[in-house]
């Protein structure tokens, strides 16, 4: 009898139809890998699994019993335990706090501290951690808190391990330590459900694997049954259809930007990259790869510790988004409501915000300002009414459509888009992809970053593929396929 | 309705508190002196306050600027007698004063919004620090107690004013409206120019509302505050000053006191929120004379003066409470 079940599971939001009839079952002591292109599902069926969701229909199974899970809390004392990429403990507890927190042993009404060490202590020796109950969480490295948590959910004798891409931050002797402890869980019989985007792991590690694609089960795989480029075909395989623009043939423009040697610490270390002008370059990867973060290196909003930048052939040092954007560098960000748009400021205020000198003359021309938000309005066919309403109202496909005026606002002469069309409706992103391009007609150079295949193969001319900091591998012309990238993001290409 | 008092809440409480006096006391609360007493009363606290509305927009809070006025006000007398006993006319003293109590309160202001803006050190402990400090300078500079100005025509500054015509006093005087109202009114009329037309302005609203996004939209979110920190401290020093003027002396350990917390009611009645963002000069100006007509209120009721501080908390809590929504609904 599967341990874990789900049957006929459909979850529709208001945009997305998240997951579509999923039926997948979960063995006892089996390790079962989860994978799929991001918007395949996955993040939602563990979601579901893990008590954080409810399905619009359909049924989760436990033990062969249908249950209502009502809670994470009431899906851990059923023996389901999620361990976030997103680590849940908390710094300024002790091991043994966080390990038993919200359900602390007591005495007389007061917590037990020597009972509750005794057995963290007990927990932390299953997976064979080497520091005591007693350790304080902050100093533990991220392997250290991942195996808290691990205990953590041990200690409410869990059966079903839900774990969301736990390698991504480990380096790689963590790595096969976790690979260890996972296999010794799976000899307890405890069920391992093993998400990543990290197909040699899933290869290595799982005994079977199941596909999801646009939330739906494409299928599950046993070991040994399958390879790597057969796993990333059936991530990606679509009909791509008419949906993008036709693909341009790139002029030889001039370089505009350069970067030589950058290093990002933690997050890039010695990427090379140049963009011309007239120029479409994507920039692939997987969520964590360092892309975002280099881009903001680039434009001064995060540190660059090493290398060397050229705009137009010119060595520059930008400590700022602000001498950025005075060489003609934009940077659309891919965290519209925090970074990209200020939320509370109206269509206009965000529009002008990153131009506003021009409007001052010296006082700001209140007419100036709306005459210009007005063209953009007309040139990317922003569907708003009232221009003085807050950009909060907007819809992310409009919100976006400012974001980017807001930066086509200064003129600029490299264009970096950071997952330009998340959270933008379908509608909305062709109009995108046809803003893009005519950008580019018009000599501007774009980079475009986006974890979407499709949407990176369908628009650019050339990709740039990183992993983990570094760049794995540059495609061009033909080459430009969503199995290539995905290899090679994955790190499996030859 | 309710959004309509997030809106308005302030003005719908002045016009009713208005409406009580009237009908209670119409005639006495009504007379020319009466109207301006209330309003000259708090000038001080309202040119501050007006500054205040600008750090309080970036999401700050300046604790400093009572001991602030007396540091202020100490230099300024201090430069006055210098002067003065240096043999300069008392206009040119009193003019070299002015300029010594905006330089200070510029300086100490700046001192501020660097520490907060570059040290990245929360606001609200950098001005509890200066809070302290600058009371204590004040202090040593007065030697613990009062500095007399020996220029006696200062005191024309504080006292002098343009005469209403035809309005005359209980005594029988020219009502003046003071130097220092019309030194109320002009700052919140040039604030409310800078905070709606100015590039200032609008960076002050922008870093308020999300500091890492003003940042990512080119915006040097440091040097906004500094600049806002250090406009309310050259408010401070012409409120210093005009308030030095008034007594024609500091008391050093005793000008200012409660400045702080008077301003930053007054901001956050006036419908600013303390988050950042959002605000408005003339709900400002309303919080400042809301607050004067209370204690005018309950001094003209006979109410006992220790129950002051409980109607004006009540009334600080009411305004946010009215106008929270919005913001906490996001």
């Amino acid at each position: 009898m599967p341990r874990l079940e789900v049957r006929d599971v459909t979850m529709q939001f208001p945009a997305v139809r998240a997951l579509d009839g999923v039926s997948l079952s979960f063995e006892p002591g089996e390790v079962h890998g989860v994978v799929g292109e991001n918007g395949a599902g996955k993040s939602t069926l563990m979601r579901i699994l893990s008590g954080l969701q409810r399905p619009t229909s359909g049924q989760v199974l436990i033990d062969g019993a249908v249950v209502e899970l009502h809670g994470v809390r009431h899906a851990l004392s059923l023996g389901i335990a999620m361990i976030h990429q997103e680590l849940d403990v908390i710094d300024d507890l002790t091991v043994a706090e966080n390990v038993f927190l919200g359900s602390e042993p007591r005495r007389f009404g007061l917590v037990d501290k020597k009972a509750m060490n005794e057995r963290t202590g007990e927990l932390l020796q299953r997976v064979g951690a080497a520091f005591p109950p007693q350790t304080s969480v902050a100093s533990l490295s991220i392997a250290g808190k991942q195996l808290v948590e691990i205990a953590k959910a041990l200690s409410h004798e869990a059966r079903a391990l839900i774990m969301d891409e736990p390698t991504a931050v480990l380096t790689e002797r963590e790595t096969e330590s976790l690979f260890r402890l996972i296999g010794e869980l799976r000899a307890q019989g405890v069920t391992v459900i093993y998400i990543s985007h990290r197909l040699a792991e899933v290869e290595q590690l799982c005994d079977r694997v199941t596909v999801l694609r646009d939330g739906r089960l494409v299928g599950t795989l046993d070991k040994g049954a399958f390879d790597l480029s057969q796993l990333a075909r059936m991530m990606v395989g679509r009909e791509l259809g008419d949906f993008y623009p036709d693909k341009r043939s790139p002029g030889e423009g001039r370089v505009v930007l350069e970067v030589k040697g950058a290093f990002v610490q933690g997050f890039a270390s010695g990427v090379d990259l140049q963009v011309r002008a007239g120029e479409i370059v994507g920039l692939a990867g997987l969520v964590g790869s360092g892309r975002t973060e280099l881009a903001e290196a680039i434009v001064g909003a995060r540190k660059l510790s090493g290398g060397q930048i050229r705009v137009e052939g010119a060595v520059q040092s930008i400590g700022s988004v602000k001498k950025a954007s005075k060489l003609g560098i934009a940077y659309v960000s891919e965290d519209r409501k925090n970074l990209g748009l200020v939320l509370g400021m109206d269509v206009i205020e965000n529009t002008t915000l990153a131009n506003l000198g021009a409007y001052c003359r010296p006082l700001i021309s209140k007419k100036a300002e709306r005459d210009a938000t007005e063209a953009w309005k007309k040139e990317l066919d922003v569907r708003a009414g009232d221009l003085r309403a807050d950009i909060l109202y907007l819809s992310g496909g409009n919100q976006q459509k400012v974001a980017v005026a807001k930066w086509l606002e200064t003129r600029p002469k490299v264009l970096i888009l950071d997952e330009p069309t998340r959270g933008v409706d379908v509608g909305a992103k062709r109009e995108i992809y046809a803003l893009i391009q005519r950008l580019a007609d018009e000599g501007l150079a774009c980079i475009v970053i986006s974890s979407e295949l499709p949407e990176i193969v369908g628009v650019c001319e050339r990709v740039i593929v990183m992993r983990e900091g570094r760049i794995a591998g540059e495609l061009s012309g033909k080459e430009i396929t969503e199995e290539n990238i995905m290899l090679q993001a994955a790190g499996v290409a030859a | 309705m309710r959004k309509f008092l997030q809106e308005y809440g302030v003005l719908v409480a002045f016009v009713v508190l208005l409406a009580i006096n009237v009908a209670t006391r119409g005639e006495s609360f009504l007379q020319a002196e009466n109207v301006r007493n209330l309003l000259s009363q708090n000038a001080y606290v309202g040119i501050i306050a007006i500054g205040m509305t600008f750090v309080v927009m970036t999401a700050g809070i300046d604790l400093s600027v009572g001991s602030m006025v007396a540091v202020c006000g100490a230099a300024c007398v201090l430069v006055l007698n210098k002067q003065a006993g240096g043999g300069a006319s008392d206009s040119a003293a009193i003019f070299a004063a002015f300029f010594g109590a905006v330089g200070v309160g510029t300086l100490a202001g700046a001192l501020n919004g660097v520490t907060i803006a570059y040290g990245k050190v929360a606001p609200f402990v950098v001005t509890l620090a200066g809070l302290a400090a600058f009371r204590s300078i004040a202090l040593v500079l007065g030697e613990g107690g009062e500095i007399r100005s020996e220029v006696l025509s200062f005191q024309d500054i504080g006292f002098g004013g343009i005469d209403v015509p035809f309005l005359r006093t209980a005594v029988g005087q020219p009502l003046t409206i003071y130097w220092s109202l019309f030194a109320f009114l002009a700052v919140a009329l040039l604030a409310s120019f800078v905070l709606n037309t100015t590039r200032f302005g609008r960076y002050v609203i922008a870093v308020g509302a999300n500091e890492r996004a003003a940042k990512y939209s080119a915006i040097n979110a440091q040097t906004v505050k500094v600049a806002a920190y250090t406009m309310l401290g050259a408010l401070v020093g012409l409120a210093g000053f005009l308030n030095a003027a008034r007594m024609n002396s500091v008391g050093t350990g005793s000008a200012g006191t409660f400045y702080e917390l008077d301003a930053i009611a007054a901001v956050v009645i006036g419908g600013t929120s303390l988050r950042g963002g959002k605000g408005r000069i003339w709900g400002t100006v309303v919080g400042v004379v809301l607050l004067t007509l209370i204690s005018n209120m309950m001094t003209a009721f006979r109410i006992d003066t220790n129950w002051q501080g409980l109607v004006r908390g009540g009334v600080i809590l009411v305004a946010v409470l009215l106008q929270r929504g919005s913001k906490a609904s996001e």
